[in-house]
């Protein structure tokens, strides 16, 4: 991206925007404490429509409270997210409305895939629409097989999620997550609790993805991946963002020391 | 001995409804108890499950004795198949509503957090993801609830219900088979018990085999 400024720069930072261009996503101070516990400590980050943004970091540093803060699955204590025109602030009463418009437009993928196991593959990715978006069952289902016959998967529709191997499962929820057309994607490990060659095959559909042009936030621990397919690289260390830049910049030359050592540790494993 | 079968028969219409009755209010009211129990509210939640403990811990006879003697001679006035029904439902309501919080636990967090990003709202969260989940780990304990719910159905022969129990009493009294009689109502409640076992079993598998297709 060619608006991303091309150093990497020391948190917290909001990232260099030319000033022409309305951020689409934008997250403003945000805090998120557990009880007593802060895990989040004013985090603030910005990001273009298109853009693929890699969050790395060693494990408990707060990526997955991050991710749940965007799209208010675990709403922040104190800060603002806003999408395209629509604002959450923390602590506001915000309108059901506003928090229904802001999820409406954010797709979400889990580690641990969490299909619907009672449901069929086609049911899984046909459900929300018709309750969401009033699509007729018909519609629904026509868009579903398009869906999985993207990701390879159009012969699996009748049957069972536990009949599918982790990679097929992962590939079904990223179809089930596109089918309520969001426009920005957020992966949480998507490959981390698969067998490696599983996990290619859901890469491969990520980076289709990216390469169409939809705004993703993928936490990853797939340092290739986050290197040669996403645009930007955010390290997160104890509830904060420590660096952040292109991602061949962060991954190359690391400036924080600490980044250098999580790096190095990551390399040797 | 056919004329002492022929006989008991009639108690068993009496021990159908007992348990069906009981066992079907049990079944809906453990639901909002079930809500009441994991409420947010520290009072209310502590509330409802000192009231279920309350009430498991209570013999089913005394219990029933307190809502027909107690209750329904105090206050309101119940037949006695009101005041069965009555009791074995709302002790029956107590133990599924801990069955319902245990399913619930058991359904993932996953789950839930699929069901909200994909912008379901409570009620489609609960019915559509769920409670199907919930029923499936539901129907096993259910199902032996309901035949040891069946078995003490014959506690309200105690209050005058003229069920299997009662009838063999009645029988026993007039006849002096006391073995025939008693060889009677054991197999009448084993003939009635195997039917639900056998439906839960065949239920069960239905789901599972559904799921893993
Ligand atoms: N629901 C929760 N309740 C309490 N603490 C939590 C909860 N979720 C996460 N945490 C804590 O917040 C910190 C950050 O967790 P997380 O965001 O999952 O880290 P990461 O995804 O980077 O591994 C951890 O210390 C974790 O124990
Ligand atoms: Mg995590």
């Amino acid at each position: 991206m060619s608006s991303v400024s091309p150093v990497s720069t020391a948190a917290p930072s909001v990232i260099k925007v030319q000033k022409t261009e309305q951020a689409f996503l934008s997250l403003k101070g945000l805090h998120k404490s557990f009880g007593p516990y802060e895990v989040l400590h004013d985090v603030s980050l910005e990001m273009h429509k298109g853009e693929v943004l890699a969050i790395i970091g060693p494990s408990g540093s707060g990526k997955s409270t991050l991710l749940r803060c965007i799209n208010q699955l675990s709403p922040p204590t104190a800060g603002s997210v806003s999408m395209d025109g629509v604002t959450i602030e923390a602590g506001c009463s915000s309108s059901r409305n506003d928090l229904v418009k802001l999820r409406r437009r954010i797709g979400m993928v889990f580690q641990s895939f969490n299909l619907f196991p009672h449901l069929t593959v086609l049911q899984n990715v046909s459900l929300a629409q018709v309750r969401t978006m009033g699509r007729s069952k018909r519609d629904a289902d026509k868009k579903s097989l398009e869906l999985l016959d993207r990701v390879g998967l159009a012969n699996k529709a009748e049957l069972y999620p536990a009949r599918c191997s982790g990679g097929q499962q992962q590939r079904i929820a990223i179809a089930r997550a596109l089918a309520l057309e969001p426009e920005l994607m957020l992966f949480d490990e998507p490959t981390s609790a698969l067998d490696p060659e599983l996990g290619l095959e859901v890469l491969a559909v990520m980076k289709e993805l990216a390469n169409e042009g939809m705004s993703m936030i993928m936490v990853t621990h797939e340092m290739h991946f986050a290197e040669t397919v996403s645009d930007r690289v955010v390290v997160m260390a104890e509830g904060r963002i420590l660096e952040q830049g292109i991602s061949r910049e962060v991954m190359r030359n690391p400036q924080h020391e600490r980044v250098v050592q999580f790096l190095r540790a990551v390399r040797d494993r | 001995m056919f004329d002492v079968f022929k006989a008991m028969l009639d108690g068993v219409p009496w021990t159908i409804a007992v348990t069906l009755l009981s066992f079907t209010i049990g079944c809906l009211l453990g639901f909002p108890i079930c809500w009441l129990r994991m409420s947010p509210f520290r009072v209310i939640s502590f509330a409802t499950a000192s009231l279920v403990l309350i009430i498991r811990s209570i013999p089913p006879i005394v219990w029933l004795f307190f809502v027909f003697f107690g209750a329904g001679g105090g206050l309101l006035n119940l037949s006695p198949i009101a005041a069965a029904v009555t009791g074995l439902g709302i002790i029956t309501a107590a133990q599924m509503s801990e069955v319902y919080r245990g399913a619930l636990s058991a359904v993932p967090v996953g789950q839930y957090e699929a069901a909200h990003v994909l912008n379901l709202n409570a009620r489609q969260r609960f019915v559509d993801i769920i409670l199907p989940q919930m029923l499936r780990i539901v129907v096993p304990s259910a199902a032996t609830y309901a035949i040891s719910l069946l078995k003490d159905s014959a506690v309200a022969s105690t209050i005058g219900v003229t069920d299997i129990s009662a009838v063999a009493y009645q029988v026993t009294q007039q006849t002096f088979k006391g073995i025939e009689v008693y060889t009677t109502a054991a197999l009448l409640y084993l003939l009635l018990s195997v039917p639900v076992a056998l439906f839960s079993r065949w239920l069960g598998a239905t789901l599972n085999t559904r799921i893993s297709k």
